[in-house]
């Protein structure tokens, strides 16, 4: 095998992806995808209180507001137009900080204060408002509060949405460049007849195999990478991600390897990546849904590779704690192997001879008839 | 030095049905054999089984000495091959396409503008080759099998269904390889071309080599030389044909001179289709 002539190949395929639409399709698609979850769902799963405040006398409790992580802060000029905006529900709650407020707090009266809470604002968000609020005045009184509250957590605290999505985007994104551009340029060389020209230069089927495998290896890895970056969540832990995701792309490169080699053209192609995807995309259900038992996930191969995506992104897992995971990814990389070799070889004599078949096919049906010799 | 080609007794079949049936030949280096068959004769089989394409089921192949397909590598990197259907990457440019096959044969300093210019596409080597029509794809694909500079050229169909023009180039091409030295092994069921190119014609049909000689001795051997003679009678116009061989055509066509009234007189060669039909019981096309 002539690494050269693999280097040429590869080249070759590469300075064809930007021509193809799968390619771009490929590398564009878990963008949108990723754009759509943050866009569509960020908000209804990320729900932050959001409070709006006129303050007519430079209170201290609009500045410690302002500066709260947890609550969504907006100053107003107008107590008119805070409460429009309450009762249209821009804003969950409204508060107006009368002119002296500090000083009355200061001096043990006891001022009105105007809170507004929307209509349409939950429960939880209004308790939380109220409670925030009553907080910061005593903050201005100077006294501390009456009790301590330990906070306890009962029950597990909920993953959040986007974290459950990721393994989803990310199987799309490694599965859709590892497997369908080394399967659909596998199946556009033999449709093509290319391959054939190929094969009778120097090159063996085992040289353009690679060639389309590392092409895969690279856009997948590419792909899934871009992923993580654009979902924020490559810091974690740089070290699993970017290992998993490297398994991963092999691991479906390989696959794209075997669906090309055995597929006939590019409509069996699609039609075996509608059934057979399933295979590689059921074990996204049971991150999704994580209080789904997990052993059915197991049986699925990209699970040895979105567990330890998942946990890195979840708990910051090193490599120490994701290790087996990605020894079961890599091994199945290394089974897969000689799958691939065989399948290759036998498309190999099977182009040649199909070709071959439908030439003579062809021939035969325009062939002259036969005549009596004058 | 030996012939560059021999196929001793070759023989395939596609699930029973013979394609290439105990075929015995030889190509000599400078020479060009014509391959002339109908469709279906086994003419690209016979092509595909001595490029390494297929592997026989019988018989023994040697190409520059070495032994198809078990030195198939070896001898690919020496020979050309020009299918008869237009495998070129479409999303490339020609010059793309022969710089990437270049580059397979382990070749960096092929001068690709000259062999653009031999095949007439110098001014389109940088345009996609999506844009070419059937003749430019077809003489790109010349173009290809000419990089390595082969000592065998295989040729399948070359000019099917060209247009005049870029049928003369690729026919010129032809020649010129085997005056540079390399043998030439041509399909077509082109009588013409098979004429005008071959140094030898093999007749092939069912799978089966009918008949192998250079295209005068097979026309002189297997066909019929005629006069064909127009006559003036009264207010008609008649036509004779009269042989040339045998009996009673001459002493007829000395009649019909001194009557004094011929319009025209052609001799008739016989054509390679007259010489194959008669071996074959069928024509080329």
């Amino acid at each position: 095998m002539s690494v050269a002539r693999t280097a040429t190949l590869l080249v070759k395929d590469l300075r064809l992806g930007p021509r193809s639409p799968l390619v771009l399709w490929a590398l564009i698609i878990p963008v949108l995808i990723t754009l759509l979850i943050r866009g569509v769902f960020g908000g209804l799963f990320d729900i932050q209180p959001r409070l709006g405040i006129v303050d007519q006398g430079a209170s201290e409790v609009a500045a410690a507001a302002l500066a709260l992580d947890s609550i969504e802060v907006t100053l107003l000029d107008d107590p008119a137009a805070l409460r429009d905006q309450v009762e249209a529900d821009d804003l969950d709650a409204g508060l107006i900080l009368p002119p002296g407020f500090d000083e009355a707090v200061r001096a043990g009266e006891r001022p009105d204060l105007e809170l507004f809470v929307g209509g349409e604002s939950f429960a939880s968000t209004r308790i939380l408002v109220v409670v925030t609020t009553l907080d910061l005045i005593r903050g201005v009184e100077g006294r501390s509060p009456p009790v301590d509250v330990e906070v306890v957590t009962v029950g597990e605290e909920p993953i959040p949405f986007d974290l459950r999505m990721l393994p989803l985007i990310v199987t799309m994104a490694v599965a859709l460049a590892g497997v369908m551009i080394p399967a659909a340029s596998l199946i556009e060389e033999k449709e093509a007849g290319t391959i054939l020209a190929l094969l009778v230069t120097p090159t063996r089927v085992g040289e353009v195999l690679a060639a389309k495998g590392l092409l895969g290896v690279i856009l997948a890895t590419t792909a899934g990478t871009i992923t993580l970056a654009i979902n924020r969540v490559l810091a974690y832990s740089p070290a699993v991600l970017l290992v998993s995701v490297f398994l991963g792309a092999i691991m479906m490169a390989q696959v794209g390897l075997l669906l090309g080699s055995w597929a006939r053209d590019t409509n069996t192609m699609f039609a075996a990546w509608k059934g057979g995807g399933l295979v590689l995309f059921y074990p996204v259900v049971f991150f999704v849904w994580p209080d789904l038992p997990t052993w059915p996930a197991r049986f699925g191969p990209t699970y040895y590779f979105l567990s330890p995506v998942h946990e890195a992104t979840l708990a910051a897992a090193t490599l120490a704690d994701v290790w087996l995971d990605l020894l079961i990814a890599g091994a199945i990389c290394v089974a897969l192997l000689p799958a691939t070799v065989v399948v290759g070889r036998r498309m190999e004599g099977r182009v040649r001879r199909r070709r071959a078949v439908e030439t003579l096919q062809d021939e035969l049906d325009e062939a002259p008839q036969e005549q009596p010799v004058a | 030095m030996g012939p560059a080609l021999v196929a001793e007794g070759i023989g395939y079949d596609y699930d029973g049905t013979l394609a290439v049936d105990d075929v015995s030949f030889d190509l000599a280096r400078g020479e060009v054999l014509g391959f002339l068959g109908p469709n279906g004769a086994g003419k690209s089989t016979t092509i595909k089984l001595l490029t390494g394409q297929l592997e026989p089921r019988s018989g023994r192949i040697s190409v520059l000495g070495m032994d198809m397909p078990r030195q198939r590598g070896e001898i690919q990197a020496r020979i050309g091959v020009c299918f008869e259907e237009k495998n070129v990457y479409p999303s490339l440019t020609g010059r793309e396409n022969l710089a990437f096959f270049a580059r397979l044969f382990g070749l960096h300093d092929v001068d690709l503008d000259e062999l653009l210019a031999r095949v007439g596409l110098e001014e389109r080597g940088r345009d996609r080759v999506n844009r070419y029509s059937k003749g430019m794809r077809q003489r790109l694909m010349v173009a290809r099998t000419l990089l390595n500079e082969p000592d065998v050229l295989f040729l399948d169909e070359p000019t099917d269904g060209l247009d005049p023009v870029s049928a003369r180039t690729i026919r010129q091409l032809i020649r010129a390889e085997a005056d540079r030295g390399a043998a030439v092994l041509l399909t077509t069921h082109d009588m013409y071309e098979a004429d005008q190119l071959s140094d030898r014609v093999a007749f092939i049909d069912r799978g089966k080599v009918l008949a192998l000689d250079p295209p005068e001795e097979l026309k002189l051997a297997h066909g019929t030389r005629s006069v064909r003679v127009r006559v003036r009678t009264g207010e008609q116009i008649e036509e004779h044909v009269l042989p040339l061989d045998g009996d009673g055509g001459a002493a007829e066509l000395q009649a019909l001179v001194e009557a004094g009234n011929v319009l025209t007189i052609h001799t008739e060669e016989a054509t390679l289709e007259d010489v194959f039909v008669a071996f074959a019981g069928r024509g080329l096309t």
